[in-house]
């Protein structure tokens, strides 16, 4: 809670006080007009009142019907807006009742004042050209002389440096997000050389970690997150373009390629692997798959939301405004909104996104790596070489494929006598019993009651992994393959088939009869999409960590695995056959829910079931049929049954097993292989109308061609060219004309270092926004930015600066006076961000894993059944493990529907929509996270384990170390007496309890040290308080 | 800002630790809560709190509120052109239109004759308590940003729910309790559309009147228990450092986020007591719970419903409870009953167990979803999304009783006499609160953006 609700004027009274005595239109009188005149006498035609419009100085000093004189320069008594304003009669007065709106005295009596200087007009300051003041003085640093010049003029002085512990700290967590090591802090105070600062400022710029620090925000503009944000709010392919955001940062790529490669990288005419990454910036919008949409409105809604996008990351612009009329206060139109999004008219996409299947996710590049490469080529070399080997059989197909017809294909069901589990799973076995099953077909969800018939159950407690291990007695036979039918229920989550997880995954089936193995030749299965990597074979390859199964929720009630034996097993009545289903993915709980099992009593079997007959279901659809049956094939039947025999011949059997087997490996390279939604231009860019009130079904409206808003200029096309594209739009952007982009971006970078923006209002510069405190510096800082696009370079020139270096300690007249900070007498306090509250604990634990950079997102701590309103499919949330679990949060997998709490507690946005500032809020809620979120508590268990290693025995000097880690400096004697005495009474109150501390210190994953359970029990309630203290979750 | 500044004194005048017996007693008395935005209130409100029963997935108004003998008559037949044409549709785009009839008989209930579907007795035995609007129209035929519109007027994220608007404005009447609260529970039949939680997303006012989900099972608010090992005695015992700690910082900068602070964690320890106490519905009489249906930790609606009215009680501003499994695209007569069997009894019992409390008039009791469904058939026995025509019910908090507002045409289709829109709906729900909906501004992006976005009447015709 930012809590005091300042009046709106408080500061710009302040810096009245200061002003020169004649009134500045662009200062003074437009936020007045703006707030309180244009809504019905501004731009925007279709709501204004008595044909008068007062944004514009030759339209304000037109005669009105009745002969009034709006304005008449020089003269207020004369100017019908004054009468009006200053009218007794509630009639006349203005702004009316209506419109909830009063002018304070002092309000009226500058616009009387201006009246009377003349009615000067000025353009809105953010539209005039940036041009590059001179600092106040030349000596020293420049923002230092703007600041300073303003501080005088209003009567304050700068505060002095902060300490260089505070220091350091402060410039720690601005570039990198992490504090410094108590190592890095004890070098930096030894080091008393007039530079030392600004050498651990260009270390600190230089390193991954301020990449990872930075990207956050750009992420946040861009509406990056994992999962398309409508409906089912499915995960979708998007890391990859997080990572080259990373990478640009980094590598300090300058700011207008930087906008190009984004918006346009796949148009450029050296486009790369690279810029195609990084176009998947169109892509980030927010996607539906909801059934029944009608793709029209969303491609509406789509091409909005980019609209809405661009003009308030590069333009702050509230552009979206205009997509039903014109800007009320601005000088935007609805066809600048429409024109606007006519420049991505051209990227190709559909309406519905499909979130599950081949088609999901609509265009994408693959990433491999130089192996994967070389792996993916061979593979296809080999599957094409034994395509062609299969092909070039000669075989009697008609002939063949009637045997084939007829040959039996049984599958026996089997009812398991006895049905173990190895983690405590229950298993119950259904005979004849009867049993309830709900599940979907064609859209709507029946259920029935039948005997089971072989089906086989787990309930009860519910493990990551699991085996089950079932015995069969199939009587006397022959069996060829045995076959594993997984059903699904709708009461299972994700896929409906395994107990938790949203997928299934079966790592490993394992027959064994007559006291030994059965040796499996061949795995397959009627799952076709294999998309995730979880093919057939993968339960016959003796990895634990591979499997079969399904990843994506489908209508497809049975999913039937098959895996034949390279030798039949022969069985006498009453003889056993062992089977072993292993569940050992490291995605937990994707464990079956109900199965039963077969075995086929002829070879190769179809990996399918006609349950009322127990045979296997042959494939053949009545085209094959007439095929075999036909007197002369066509040459399409023919092709019909030479590829039935390529995959069923007895004959081809080596082969087509080997083809299968490339196929699987193949299907498994493609899933690891990282992809990313892409932008591909299509070829005919969709048609784009002005929308009457935003209204998609209207169809009445002007089609307009691309093109930046009319009163900012326009794209020059040269000759031959009829129309503007994205690269246009980024080209116009990023040229040195536009006078929005640098200011927009060094107000931006200006909020992340002293708490608030020049202007405050981040994503408006327009007229509602706020005039600048010191437009001056903002205008030198754009100017500056401009010459080179270069972001490392402004984020040092501003942290170089004496202002940034001040201390952020108010005095009572700056608390009283300047609450807010904005005339920069001092540096600000305020609490970091989300991600770097839990980057700081993790931070100073030791338990944050930082040796990699980028790589897909990952997983931390969640509380169970979050996620349960979800569907589509149900889901369940696993947890990464290993270091995974301690990644920066840059790199927390972003659920925009349902952001991880902790984050959301601490104003992590949605990113559902592009969000240009976070806010700062101090809620009970945070707290509770702070207190009882187990990344925390396992945060300050393993932060109490490395300070009982580091220092001993004695709790002093642990915590005057933990001091020195989470707040990078020393405790006071004071600070110190509290934290002995909570560490003595929980030390009393555990050695009472050992059971409550031998809990507290095994929280977590993270490997426990040995030693005294109470002592670290009672230390962790030590490095709690600390990690929970304001201080710790403070920049300051 | 003063409160804080007055419990932090009490804290820190107790010897030892947060003072929590001072605090308690501070609570114990007269109910503290956080002033809201609005003061005054732009007129008396009739109602201070409101209950929304949010039938999620757009329950089928031809089967509750909204009888068609006309549709009976048309079952099967192609359903007119001169409705349809140029008009939006979901699932049944390129299909055939056919006529499906009312799957069930309506029967007049009460003094006031209220015509409802023989499947809800139970409300149809408070008939006289209610206004049943049946001329409700919205905007968005997809579920997702159907809720978007109910919940925040704008199908643009980052928008405030309503109950975040309505905490701004009003407060919470609760010092230890959050203002707005989501309960959910799910239905037998499956045909459950997700949720989002920017449904109860403050969107661009402050966090802290984002609303906060109470589970029925697991932790009733997250990360609400203590940590394994942690008894209530050692949460104290470090919260108490941590607020010390603080304490000696604030003194050193007078920083006043810092005292915000100290007063949050204390908040957050009430909350670690009072929150589960207040979640646990085992302690009700059996008559109460079985006039609700109520199995205590079922997390059914009934126990929600019979929740919502403890939050009631306990200050909760806006307590909205979500319903889902009613997106009927197909099985309408196998389906509605279940629901009716879910819901009729236990909204029966929570309008008339306010009424028993003396709480009606005071609180808005509002009934329904994001849209309703098509009078035309999907599949043979299910109905489509739909937006022209749809039925709330209102009771309580100023509401006329045994009112019958507006209607849709002869087929249930549009809605023609007294269109309600979301907005005006949302517009009459502030005025009941006190508020115009047209002076209830924030400045967003340059606008003076409102829950009711830029349209919205009050409905004048339904207040008492």
């Amino acid at each position: 809670m930012r809590c005091r609700i300042l009046p709106l004027f408080a500061t710009s009274a302040l810096l009245l006080q200061a002003a020169e005595s004649h009134i500045s239109f662009n200062r003074d009188i437009r936020p007045i007009m703006a707030d309180t005149c244009f809504r019905c006498h501004g731009p925007d035609k279709s709501s204004r009142m008595a044909n008068l419009r007062l944004d514009l100085r030759d339209e304000a000093l037109k005669p009105t019907r009745r002969g009034d004189i709006p304005i008449v320069p020089g003269d207020p008594d004369k100017s019908l807006i004054i009468q009006r304003i200053f009218s007794d009669n509630s009639a006349r007065l203005m702004p009316p009742a209506n419109a909830h709106k009063t002018l304070t005295s002092e309000q009226k009596q500058k616009v009387r004042q201006w009246v009377q200087e003349g009615a000067i007009y000025e353009g809105h300051w953010a539209y005039q050209p940036v041009r590059r003041p001179d600092p106040p003085t030349a000596a020293g640093h420049p923002i230092d002389a703007f600041v300073r010049a303003h501080l005088a003029t209003n009567g304050f002085a700068p505060s002095p440096q902060a300490d260089r512990n505070t220091l350091l700290r402060r410039v720690h967590l601005d570039l990198t997000g992490l504090p410094p090591s108590p190592a890095e802090l004890y070098d930096y105070l030894k080091d008393t050389s007039p530079d030392a600062y600004e050498r651990a400022v260009d270390k600190l710029i230089a390193s991954d970690r301020y990449a990872e620090r930075q990207a956050m925000h750009w992420l946040d503009a861009v509406r990056y997150a994992d999962t398309c944000g409508f409906h089912g709010d499915n995960p979708f392919p998007a890391w990859p373009y997080r990572d080259y955001v990373l990478q640009s940062i980094r590598d300090n790529k300058p700011f207008d390629q930087f906008t190009r490669e984004q918006l346009a990288g796949d148009l450029l005419p050296d486009a790369t692997t690279e810029t195609r990454v990084a176009s998947a910036f169109n892509r980030m919008a927010r996607t539906s798959s909801e059934g029944g949409l009608q793709p029209t409105e969303y491609l509406a809604k789509y091409g909005a939301d980019r609209v809405r996008t661009v003009s308030g990351m590069w333009m702050g612009s509230t552009l979206g405004c205009a997509e039903c009329h014109d800007h009320k206060f601005d000088p935007f139109t609805a066809r600048d909104f429409y024109s606007m999004k006519a420049f991505f008219a051209d990227v190709k996409e559909t309406g519905l996104v499909p979130d599950q299947g081949p088609l999901a996710w609509g265009e994408q590049l693959a990433l491999p790596s130089e192996q994967q490469k070389s792996q993916w080529d061979s593979l296809e070399r080999k599957i094409a070489a034994a395509k062609a080997e299969l092909r070039a059989k000669s075989i009697d197909l008609q002939a063949w494929g009637k045997t084939f017809q007829q040959a039996a294909r049984e599958w026996t069901v089997q009812i398991p006598v006895a049905a173990k589990a190895k983690n405590g799973t229950l298993l119950k076995i259904y005979g004849s019993e009867p049993v309830l099953s709900i599940y979907e077909t064609g859209g709507s969800v029946v259920s029935d009651t039948k005997p089971g018939n072989g089906l086989v159950v787990a309930s009860g407690p519910n493990p990551d992994n699991e085996t089950f291990t079932l015995t069969l007695v199939p009587g006397l036979g022959k069996w060829h393959s045995i076959g594993l039918e997984v059903s699904s229920d709708d009461r299972l989550p994700g896929a409906r088939l395994a107990r938790g997880s949203d997928r299934l995954v079966v790592t490993e089936v394992e027959v064994a009869a007559k006291g030994s193995r059965v040796k499996p030749v061949s795995a397959r299965s009627n799952v076709a999409f294999w998309d995730a990597g979880l093919t057939p074979w993968n339960v016959i390859d003796g990895k634990p960590d591979t499997g079969w199964g399904v990843a994506t929720y489908r209508s497809q009630r049975t999913n039937f695995l098959v895996v034949d034996f390279a030798v039949p097993v022969e069985t006498k009545p009453g003889e056993t056959v062992t089977v072993t289903i292993r569940h050992d993915s490291p995605i937990r709980r994707a464990v079956t829910g109900r199965f039963r099992l077969f075995l086929a009593s002829t070879p190769h079997p179809q990996p399918a079931m006609d349950r009322s007959r127990d045979l296997a279901i042959p494939a053949l659809s009545a085209d094959l049929l007439q095929a075999i049956a036909a007197e002369t094939p066509s040459n399409a039947q023919k092709e019909a049954l030479q590829t039935l025999a390529e995959t069923s011949h007895p004959d081809l059997e080596p082969l087509w097993r080997k083809l299968s087997q490339m196929e699987s490996d193949f299907a498994n390279l493609r899933a690891e292989i990282p992809h990313v939604v892409t932008t591909v231009a299509a070829e005919t860019p969709t048609e784009t109308r002005i929308l009457g009130r935003g209204n998609f079904m209207d169809e009445s409206g002007d089609i307009v061609q691309p093109a930046v808003p009319a009163f900012l200029g326009r794209i020059a096309l040269a000759e031959g060219r009829t129309r503007a594209t994205r690269l246009d739009l980024a080209n116009w952007l990023v040229s040195r004309e536009n006078p929005l982009t640098a200011r927009v971006y060094v107000n931006r970078t200006w909020r992340r270092l002293f708490g608030n923006g020049l202007s405050k209002v981040l994503e408006d510069l327009g007229s509602q926004g706020e005039w600048p405190v010191q437009q001056d510096l903002l205008d030198w800082l754009a100017a500056d930015f401009m010459s080179d696009w270069d972001m490392k370079r402004l984020m040092r020139t501003i942290v170089l600066s004496e202002t940034y270096k001040q201390s952020s300690v108010a005095t009572p007249e700056m608390l009283e006076k300047d609450p807010e900070n904005r005339l920069l007498a001092r540096q600000s306090r305020f609490r970091v961000d989300a991600e770097i509250i839990r980057d700081v604990a993790l931070s100073v634990s030791g338990l944050l894993a930082v040796d990699k950079f980028g790589g897909p997102s990952v997983r931390p701590y969640q509380p169970e059944g979050y996620l349960a309103a979800l569907n589509f499919p149900r889901r369940d949330y696993s947890e990464s493990h290993g270091a995974d679990l301690y990644r920066r949060g840059i790199y927390s997998f972003w659920q925009r529907t349902f952001l991880h709490p902790s984050m959301a507690a601490f104003d992590g946005p949605s990113r559902e929509e592009c969000t240009l500032n976070r806010s700062g809020s101090n809620t009970p809620i945070q707290s509770l996270v702070l207190l009882n979120d187990p990344t925390y508590v396992e945060a300050a268990r393993v932060f109490a384990q490395s300070l009982i290693a580091g220092v001993g025995a004695s709790i002093e000097r642990r915590i005057e170390l933990a001091f020195r880690r989470a707040a990078n400096r020393e405790p006071s004697t004071g600070e110190k007496a509290i934290l002995v005495e909570l560490y003595t009474k929980e030390l009393a109150r555990f050695r009472r309890s050992p059971a409550d501390a031998k809990a507290l210190a095994n929280v977590g994953e993270a490997p426990r040290i040995a030693g005294n359970d109470a002592d670290l029990a009672a230390t962790v309630s030590v490095t709690r308080a600390i990690l929970n203290l304001h201080e710790v979750i403070t920049r300051n | 800002m003063k409160q804080i500044a007055r419990r932090t004194f009490l804290s820190r005048g107790a010897a030892a630790g947060l003072g929590f017996t001072a605090l308690q007693s501070l609570l114990g008395g007269a109910p503290l809560g956080s002033r809201g935005i609005l003061n005054p209130l732009h007129h008396a409100p009739k109602a201070k709190r409101v209950i929304f029963l949010y039938q999620a997935g757009g329950p089928s108004h031809l089967e509750i509120f909204d009888p068609k003998p006309k549709l009976a008559e048309m079952h099967g037949k192609p359903m007119p052109d001169s409705f349809t044409k140029g008009q939006q549709i979901a699932q049944l785009q390129g299909k055939p239109l056919i006529c499906f009839g009312p799957q069930f008989k309506f029967q007049r209930f009460g003094s006031s004759g209220l015509e409802l579907s023989e499947l809800f007795p139970h409300i149809g035995s408070i008939a006289d308590k209610v206004t049943v609007v049946r001329s409700m129209w919205t905007e968005q035929i997809n579920h997702d940003p159907a809720h978007a519109i109910m919940n925040a007027g704008n199908i643009v994220s980052g928008r405030p729910s309503m109950g975040s608007w309505v905490v701004y404005g009003l407060g919470a009447e609760s010092a230890n309790l959050p203002g707005f609260v989501v309960l959910m529970s799910s239905g037998a039949g499956g045909q459950m559309q997700p949720i989002a939680a920017r449904q109860w997303s403050s969107g661009f006012l402050p966090g802290r009147h984002q609303g906060v989900k109470l589970n029925s099972n697991g932790d009733p608010v997250l990360y609400i228990r203590n940590p394994k090992g942690v008894s209530s005695e050692a949460q104290k015992n470090t919260i108490g450092a941590v607020n010390a700690l603080n304490r000696l910082q604030y003194d050193q900068l007078r920083d006043p986020e810092i005292q915000t602070r100290i007063a949050q964690y204390e908040l957050a320890f009430e909350m670690q007591t009072s929150v589960p106490e207040l979640v646990d519905v085992s302690k009700e009489p059996q008559s109460v719970l079985d006039a609700y249906g109520a199995k205590p930790g079922d997390g059914s609606f009934a126990s929600n419903c019979l929740l919502a009215r403890k939050l009631a009680e306990s200050g909760v501003r806006f307590i909205q409870l979500y319903h889902r499994d009613w997106d009927h695209h197909a099985g309408i007569p196998q389906n509605m009953p279940l629901k009716a069997q879910e819901v009729d009894r236990p909204t029966a019992a929570l309008i008339r167990d306010l009424e028993q409390r003396g709480m009606l008039d005071e609180t808005l009791v509002v009934w329904g979803g994001e849209f309703g469904r098509t009078p035309m058939s999907q599949g043979g026995n299910g109905r489509d999304h739909h937006i022209k025509g749809f039925s709330f019910m209102l009771a309580g908090g100023g509401v006329k009783r045994g009112l019958v507002y507006g209607a849709t045409d002869d087929l249930g289709y549009a809605a023609v006499e007294n269109p309600v829109s979301v907005h005006d709906f949302h517009a009459t729900m502030l005025h009941l609160l006190g508020i115009d909906h047209l002076r209830f501004t924030q400045k967003f992006q340059g606008l003076d953006a409102r829950l009711t976005n830029v349209s919205g009447e009050v409905v004048k015709e339904i207040l008492a």
